[in-house]
């Protein structure tokens, strides 16, 4: 057994003593005061996370360039009956994007009336998707963009095709953005065609619902279920996925219905960050305030 | 040269925890590697090895994690700690002590995390976590805490062993 043996390296036992009681006292900070060490400790794990993920970069190359490779070369089996049936339905789409062009320039036109063109504008960052949080309990992905390029907590992380999630932790050149499949995310939604509000939550099997929809709303399986701007950093109108199945219970105060999300999670790639020049704003003063000399102790 | 194996271990184990490995997890489960190292570490080198991996992959895993209350660091760093203990009045810390000794810390860190993740929730949705997170998931790491033992056990010489009993 390895145990038994000489080893080669030793710690003092002063060393060994010193790192232990550092750790144990540590571990009853986290235990005790968990949120007040937490700022604390993002703050001194920053360092740690930006070295970290230089070989997290590289591995999530790696996996990228063999992941392209077998995509492209080992599986290949049905490709040419997806190309078909992929031929035909984008021209139905150039047919439907024709229609919804005149209604997008309809739309816009409206929006601008209306005074909504600041909610439809946000700007943007492009966000590569270079791992999965490092913890099976969570539903996240780790994106390439961090405090450096201007990502906030609570920002809006989505794709073209419709929401991905929040942004919740942000390191130098890293953030952390929670799925919305994960049962900790909360977003007011709007079924499209009804416009009644509920809000959308994850589920433990990774799909996503939709609570407190009113017992009266005539929601129905196929309807488009879009973020309705209130919570959640996103402007309204962003899509979220379609109805899938509406639960109706006798003796519910509300509906809930169960909604696939239009995004394909496992296979995200890449994102956008919406970037709320508020949200920005609001983490500089609380950052300023929390510098500024005026709340530093007198005596320092 | 141990601290070296140390950060050597936190700088390869978190990036292929949260990158190659999404891509051998079947059900959508992946093994915790860092939970299997602090383990690992503690039953072949005993607790205070065991406290202090656990504490750097911990530390680490939470900066790369969604999750918000620091419950890695707690968790590895207990489980290297325990498995020190533990493996202390072990005769002999063969491969099927490794298994239930790392299943059954999986469960209980498991635990931890369904209780914190799930705050709030409906009963259903906690009791969900069971069979679709906490139970695969422990079975998934005592069986590649086994087959990491086995390779440890048969592939590390003794006279070059890199560890002391703590």
């Amino acid at each position: 057994m390895i145990g038994r043996v000489r080893p080669l390296v030793l710690w003092s036992t002063r060393t060994k003593r010193l790192l232990v009681i550092l750790m144990i006292v540590a571990m009853l900070l986290l235990f005790l005061f968990p949120r007040q060490t937490q700022f604390l400790l993002q703050h001194l794990g920053r360092p740690v996370a930006d070295v970290v993920s230089i070989p997290l970069e590289m591995m999530a190359g790696v996996d990228r360039g063999v992941r392209n490779w077998w995509n492209k070369y080992i599986a290949v089996q049905g490709i040419y009956d997806q190309n078909q049936h992929l031929q035909s339905r984008i021209q139905e789409l150039e047919g439907e994007l024709n229609q919804l062009r005149e209604q997008a320039l309809a739309s816009q036109r409206l929006s601008a009336l209306l005074e909504f063109q600041e909610e439809s504008a946000l700007p943007t960052l492009a966000a590569r998707v270079i791992g999965r949080s490092a913890s099976n309990w969570y539903r996240g992905v780790i994106l390439n963009k961090g405090e450096d390029h201007g990502v906030a907590v609570e920002m809006g992380v989505v794709t073209p095709a419709g929401i991905v999630g929040n942004i919740v932790k942000v390191a130098s050149s890293t953030s952390i953005a929670l799925l919305i499949t994960d049962p900790n995310v909360a977003v007011t939604g709007l079924v499209q065609r009804t416009r009644d509000e509920g809000i959308i939550q994850g589920t433990a099997q990774g799909l996503v619902r939709m609570k407190y929809i009113p017992p009266l709303a005539a929601v129905k399986e196929g309807d488009a279920v879009v973020t309705s701007g209130l919570t959640g950093g996103f402007p309204r109108g962003i899509l979220i996925g379609q109805v899938l199945q509406v639960g109706e219970r006798e003796g519910d105060l509300f509906q809930t219905a169960r909604v696939a999300p239009v995004v394909d999670f496992g296979k995200l790639e890449e994102v956008l960050i919406l970037i709320s020049p508020q949200r920005a704003k609001d983490t500089e003063s609380i950052e300023n305030v929390l510098t500024s000399p005026e709340e530093k102790p007198k005596d320092s | 040269m141990k601290t070296g194996i140390f950060l050597g271990l936190i700088l390869l184990l978190v990036p292929l925890q949260a990158t190659v490995l999404g891509r051998v997890s079947p059900f959508g489960i992946r093994p915790d590697l860092c939970l299997i190292a602090a383990c690992l570490t503690g039953l072949l080198t005993g607790q205070v090895h065991g406290l202090l991996l656990g504490f750097g992959l911990g530390f680490t895993q939470d900066l790369f994690s969604a999750s918000d209350l620091w419950l890695n660091t707690i968790t590895k760093s207990g489980v290297g700690f325990f498995a020190g203990l533990i493996a202390k009045n072990l005769a002999n810390a063969a491969s099927h002590s490794a298994f239930l000794l790392m299943t059954i810390f999986s469960l209980l860190s498991g635990v931890v995390f369904l209780v914190s993740s799930r705050v709030g929730m409906e009963l259903w949705d906690v009791l969900q976590g069971f069979p679709s997170i906490l139970l695969p998931q422990a079975l998934f790491d005592g069986l590649v805490a086994v087959a990491a033992h086995w390779v440890i056990t048969r592939w590390t010489p003794e006279s070059v062993s890199l560890y002391e009993r703590g």
